[in-house]
């Protein structure tokens, strides 16, 4: 009962970036709210495997968690990169 | 006993949850993308800790795993922010920042020779 | 290369989980056979206080964040800040960490003549503050 409240307030809380990520111009405030939709939801994912019991769901969120934000590193090296062109 | 665990879980998830909206709240204001990387290292790297620390003592049998999510989140997240503050400064920036740390320099070595 | 050997190690039981004799064995192999970073050992002081360093930092990181949620921090500042230089990559990872780690601090360049770039906020002055209140009773 009480972790399905904390779950609906996650994905309250995840809302906030996806509308950051969806208004502002900027590309940095981009990046800043795509890094924190992304640790989020993995940590929504391991709440849910604990909520659901079921813990292969809890190995997909502690791979994605451990495998992390590389992707978006190398992204923000692209775009300074090309800010300089 | 069993009971207290539970408490002392739930109450490290809510503390949680209560770091997220504040780091992600802050997101909305009109700050500087830096103010916003300090708001976000607290709302995401610490809440997050503690998130998933109250669901390791849920399921205490999960443990190595759980530990070793703690510790990549950790160091992914901080290594992340490091490095959208290192890139999303532009390289006249950097020659701010150079220029001051010279002057602070210039005026430490200036004051110790006077001294 | 002691201490890499034992971080492989740990990160290997803790991905498996797992304690019987054929899985420490594997786990003994991959730690020795993958390739070894080389570099200058450094002092074996210079890592412990590194290390104990980190430990100290969760506290303190989550003391600096019930300050900033309690008191708005609001001013933002760039400082210098002077390691030795001559550090090994590893440790100067590590500092970088432990600067980034703790809410009111970022590093935003380093420098090979050994400084950090650090973005930090600040609270609001109290000086300011004080005058302000006395002026609305008034």
């Amino acid at each position: 009962m009480i972790l399905d409240l904390a779950l609906i307030a996650m994905i309250a809380a995840v809302l906030i970036p996806l509308y950051t990520a969806w208004k502002t111009g900027d590309i940095w405030q981009t990046m800043l709210a795509f890094s924190s939709i992304s640790t989020k939801t993995a940590v929504i994912i391991l709440l849910v495997s604990v909520l659901r019991d079921d813990w292969m769901i809890g190995v997909a969120g502690v791979i994605i968690l451990s495998v992390g934000n590389a992707g978006l590193m190398l992204l923000a090296q692209i775009i300074k990169r090309i800010e300089k062109l | 006993m069993i009971s207290l665990i539970k408490l002392v879980s739930y109450v490290c998830i809510g503390v949680g949850i209560w770091f997220w909206f504040w780091g992600t709240l802050s997101l909305l204001n009109g700050r500087s993308v830096l103010f916003k990387l300090h708001t976000l290292s607290v709302g995401d790297t610490l809440g997050s800790i503690l998130i998933i620390f109250g669901l390791l003592l849920l399921r205490p049998q999960e443990f190595p795993l759980l530990i070793l999510a703690i510790i990549s989140l950790t160091v992914w997240n901080t290594m992340l922010g490091y490095v959208i503050a290192y890139s999303s400064t532009s390289d006249e920036y950097d020659q701010v920042i150079e220029e001051t740390l010279i002057e602070e320099s210039l005026g430490r070595s200036g004051r110790e020779s006077y001294e | 290369m002691i201490g890499e050997f034992i971080l492989r190690l740990s990160i290997w039981f803790l991905l498996t989980a797992n304690f019987t004799v054929a899985n420490i064995i594997i786990g003994v192999v991959l730690a020795f056979f993958l390739p070894h970073y080389h570099a200058k050992p450094d002092r074996l002081r210079d890592i412990l206080r590194t290390l104990s360093k980190v430990f100290v930092a969760v506290p303190v990181a989550y003391i600096e964040a019930v300050q900033m949620i309690f008191r708005p921090h609001i001013r933002e500042e760039i400082v210098e800040e002077r390691v030795s230089s001559r550090r090994s990559p590893g440790l100067i990872f590590l500092d970088i960490f432990l600067i980034t780690f703790t809410p009111k601090t970022i590093v935003l360049r380093y420098y090979d003549a050994g400084w950090y770039a650090v973005h930090l906020v600040k609270p609001r002055r109290r000086v300011r503050t004080q005058p302000l209140k006395e002026s609305l009773k008034n």
